[in-house]
C-alpha cells in the first residue's frame, strides 16, 4: 500500500471519527437517573444501572454486567412494592426490563421491546399495572409480568416525564407543549391542554388539582375537569417539578431564580433567592429544609422563608433530582469525578461513589 | 468558539427556517433541505473553484508534456518538482485550486452536521444545550422540540422499512448509491495507468459511499436527508458545468480511448 492509500485511509478514518464524535446518535448522553429504597440507592447512569449500599457507598451490583453501546439507561429507576425495579434504556436498543432490587438479575423472562422509541421518563405502578412513558410518544401498559396489558396510548409528543397519579386519574406532559388526562378504564378524558411550551417533568398534585411547569416559563394548576390557568409566571424555563408543601409552592427556573408561592392567597412568598447557578432539578423537602441542586455543582438548604441553611459544592453539574432515603440526601452529579454522593441533613459529606472500570 | 462562529449561526438558521415553514409535521425535514441547498449556493463559488481546479489537473495528467518530463527525470525528484512548477506557471495552473476549497468546505460540512444533530435534542442534555444555542429573537419556547417526523421517517433515529420482517435501511441505501454516482460522474478520464490521482480518486469512489452510507446507517436520519439533498445537488452542479461524465455510470465507462491533447 503506498503512501497515497495510507493518507486516503487516514482522511476516512479522520472524518469518520469526527462525525461520530459530533454524533447525537449512538453516543448520545444525559445526565444520570436515580432512585433508592431503604438499602440501596439506583443509578441509571448510562451504559450501567449501579446498585449502591446506602450503608457504606459501596457497589452491590450493576446492570448488564458488560456493556453494551446500544443501551443507555438516564430515566430514573422505579423500585415496587412487589420486589421489582423497573427501568429503559434510551439508546439504539432500547428494551424496558425489570431487575431484582437485591441482585440486578432479570425477573421477567423478556423484556418488554414494543415501543419504538427510548425510554427517558420513568414508569408509573398503579393498581399492579406499569404505565411507561416512551419517547415515541406513546403511554404503554404493562403488567407486572412484562405483558402488554392494554393498547398503548398514543399522546403525540415525546414522553420524558414520569406520569402523575391522584389514585385514579393519570396526568402526563408531554413535549409537544401538551397536557393530557387519562382515566385508565377510558383513555383520555378531556382535549389535550396546551401548556404554551413543552414540559419535561412530572406534574405535581394537589388537593383539587395538579401543577405543572413548563418551558412556557409559567405554572399552570389544572382541575381534573381540563379547566386550568397560569397561576405565576417566571423570567426562564421552568424545567423540574414544582414541589408543593401544604399551601405553598416552591419552583425554580433556569436564570437560578427559587420561588415560594402561597397558593391560597396568589402572591409570592419571597422570590429573591437566587443560588449560583440555574436549575434543572426539581426541589426537595425534608423536614424543615427545601434542597436545591444548582447547574454550578452546589447543593443548597433553604429554610422556609428562603434563608440558606448550608451549602455544598459537590462538584460538576448537577442537574438530577436529589433524592431522600432515611437520613441521607443523594446527589448524583453529571461530569464529576464520582457519579452519586451521600450527605447528611447538616451537608456533611458521608460517602462518594465512583464505579469501577 | 467553534460554537458560537459555526454551531450557533447554523443551528439557529435551521431553526428560523423551521419557524418559518410552520414547525408542524414534516418541516424539519423540509427545513434540512432548504438549509442544504442554502449551503449549496452560499459555496457554489467554492465548488465551482473546486470543479476547475480538479478538472485542470486532471487534463494535466493525461497531457503528452507533462507525462514526457515525469518519465525524463524519472530518478530526478528536484527537477520534476522545478519542471511541474514551470508547467503550472506557464498555463496558470494552480495545484491548490481542488483542494483549499475542500479544506474551506470542510468546517461547514462538519457544523451542519452538528447543527442537524443538536437541533434534533435526542436527550435532555442535549435540549438544554440547544436552548443555549437558540438566539434571543427566535420563536423558542413555540418551536421547541422539534417536530422530528418526516414522511415515514423519525429524523432523530436510524431509518429502516420493515419488508418481509427485515428492516430494510432505505436511506442508506440511497446515501450509498447516491454518493456513488456523484463520484462516479465527477470522475475524469484518464488515459495515464500511472496517474495516482485518477487512482486515488477511483477509490475514493468506492469508499465514499460505504462510509457516508454506514453513518445513514448508524445516525439520525435527518443526516441521511443532508447527505442525499447534498449529494444530489452536487451531481447538479456538476453537470450544470457540461463536465459531467455519464459515460462512468455504464460498465467499462471512464476507460478514454482517444489520445491526449496536448
Amino acid at each position: 500500500m503506498n503512501t497515497r492509500r495510507l493518507l486516503l485511509f487516514f482522511l476516512l478514518a479522520l472524518g469518520a471519527i469526527v462525525l461520530s464524535a459530533c454524533s447525537g446518535g449512538p453516543l448520545a448522553n444525559n445526565w444520570a437517573g436515580l432512585a433508592a429504597d431503604a438499602e440501596h440507592a439506583y443509578l441509571a447512569s448510562g451504559s450501567f444501572i449501579y446498585a449502591v449500599e446506602l450503608e457504606s457507598g459501596k457497589e452491590v451490583w450493576r446492570y448488564p454486567a458488560k456493556a453494551d453501546g446500544k443501551l443507555l439507561f438516564y430515566a430514573n429507576p422505579v423500585p415496587t412494592s412487589d420486589g421489582q425495579l423497573l427501568i429503559g434504556s434510551a439508546g439504539a436498543k432500547h428494551p424496558f426490563v425489570s431487575l431484582d432490587p437485591a441482585t440486578g438479575k432479570e425477573k421477567w423472562a423478556e423484556a418488554f421491546t414494543k415501543s419504538k422509541g427510548g425510554w427517558i421518563g420513568s414508569p408509573l405502578v398503579l393498581n399492579d399495572t406499569i404505565y411507561a412513558p416512551n419517547a415515541d410518544g406513546f403511554l404503554y401498559i404493562i403488567d407486572m409480568d412484562g405483558k402488554e396489558a392494554a393498547d398503548p396510548i398514543e399522546l403525540g409528543g415525546a414522553l420524558w416525564s414520569a406520569p402523575s397519579t391522584d389514585g385514579s386519574l393519570l396526568y402526563v406532559t408531554s413535549l409537544d407543549h401538551r397536557f393530557h388526562v387519562i382515566d385508565p378504564a377510558v383513555g383520555e378524558t378531556n382535549e389535550p391542554i396546551d401548556l404554551g411550551g413543552a414540559a419535561p417533568s412530572s406534574p405535581v398534585i394537589g388537593s383539587d388539582g395538579v401543577y405543572v411547569g413548563s418551558f412556557a416559563s409559567t405554572i399552570e394548576f389544572i382541575k381534573p375537569n381540563g379547566e386550568h390557568e397560569v397561576i405565576a409566571a417566571t423570567e426562564s424555563w421552568i424545567w423540574g417539578s414544582p414541589l408543593l408543601d401544604g399551601k405553598t409552592l416552591y419552583y425554580a427556573d433556569l436564570s437560578g431564580k427559587v420561588f415560594s408561592l402561597d397558593l391560597a392567597s396568589g402572591n409570592q412568598n419571597w422570590d429573591t433567592v437566587q443560588p449560583d447557578g440555574p436549575v434543572v432539578a426539581s426541589l426537595l423537602i425534608m423536614g424543615d429544609q427545601i434542597y436545591v441542586a444548582t447547574e454550578a455543582g452546589t447543593l443548597v438548604a433553604l429554610d422556609r422563608e428562603g434563608k440558606t441553611v448550608w451549602e455544598k459544592t459537590v462538584g460538576g453539574k448537577l442537574y438530577t433530582t436529589p433524592v431522600i432515603s432515611g437520613d441521607l440526601i443523594l446527589v448524583a452529579p453529571y461530569q464529576a469525578e464520582f457519579v452519586l454522593a451521600a450527605y447528611d441533613a447538616a451537608g456533611k459529606q458521608a460517602w462518594t461513589f465512583a464505579p469501577e472500570k | 468558539m467553534w460554537d458560537t462562529i459555526i454551531i450557533q449561526p447554523m443551528t439557529n438558521l435551521l431553526l428560523l427556517i423551521y419557524d418559518f415553514l410552520g414547525h408542524g409535521p414534516h418541516m424539519f425535514g423540509l427545513a434540512i433541505i432548504l438549509f442544504t441547498i442554502l449551503i449549496k449556493v452560499i459555496t457554489w463559488p467554492l465548488n465551482a473553484s473546486q470543479v476547475k481546479g480538479a478538472q485542470a489537473m486532471q487534463e494535466l495528467q493525461n497531457d503528452k508534456e507533462w507525462q514526457a518530463i515525469q518519465k525524463k527525470y524519472a530518478k530526478d525528484k528536484e527537477k520534476i518538482a522545478q519542471e511541474q512548477m514551470r508547467i503550472y506557471k506557464e498555463r496558470g495552473i494552480n495545484p491548490f485550486a481542488s483542494c483549499l476549497p475542500t479544506l474551506v468546505q470542510f468546517p461547514i460540512i462538519i457544523g451542519l452536521y452538528q447543527s442537524i444533530t443538536r437541533a434534533l435534542s435526542a436527550t435532555p442534555f442535549d435540549m438544554l444545550k440547544l436552548a443555549r444555542t437558540i438566539y434571543p429573537f427566535q420563536n423558542v419556547e413555540g418551536i421547541i422540540p422539534l417536530n422530528s417526523t418526516f414522511l415515514w421517517m423519525d429524523l432523530g433515529r436510524p431509518e429502516s422499512i420493515q419488508v418481509l420482517g427485515f428492516a430494510l435501511p432505505t436511506l442508506a441505501i440511497i446515501v450509498a448509491l447516491t454518493t456513488y454516482i456523484q463520484s462516479k460522474l465527477t470522475m475524469p478520464a484518464s488515459t495515464n495507468p500511472n496517474d495516482q490521482g485518477a487512482q486515488m480518486t477511483k477509490m475514493m469512489s468506492i469508499y465514499m459511499p460505504l462510509m457516508l452510507g454506514w453513518f445513514a446507517l448508524n445516525f439520525a436520519s435527518g443526516i441521511a436527508v443532508y447527505f442525499i439533498i447534498s449529494n444530489v445537488l452536487g451531481v447538479v452542479q456538476y453537470a450544470a458545468t457540461g463536465r459531467a461524465n455519464w459515460s462512468n455510470l455504464l460498465p467499462g465507462g471512464g476507460q478514454k480511448k482517444s489520445s491526449a491533447k496536448k
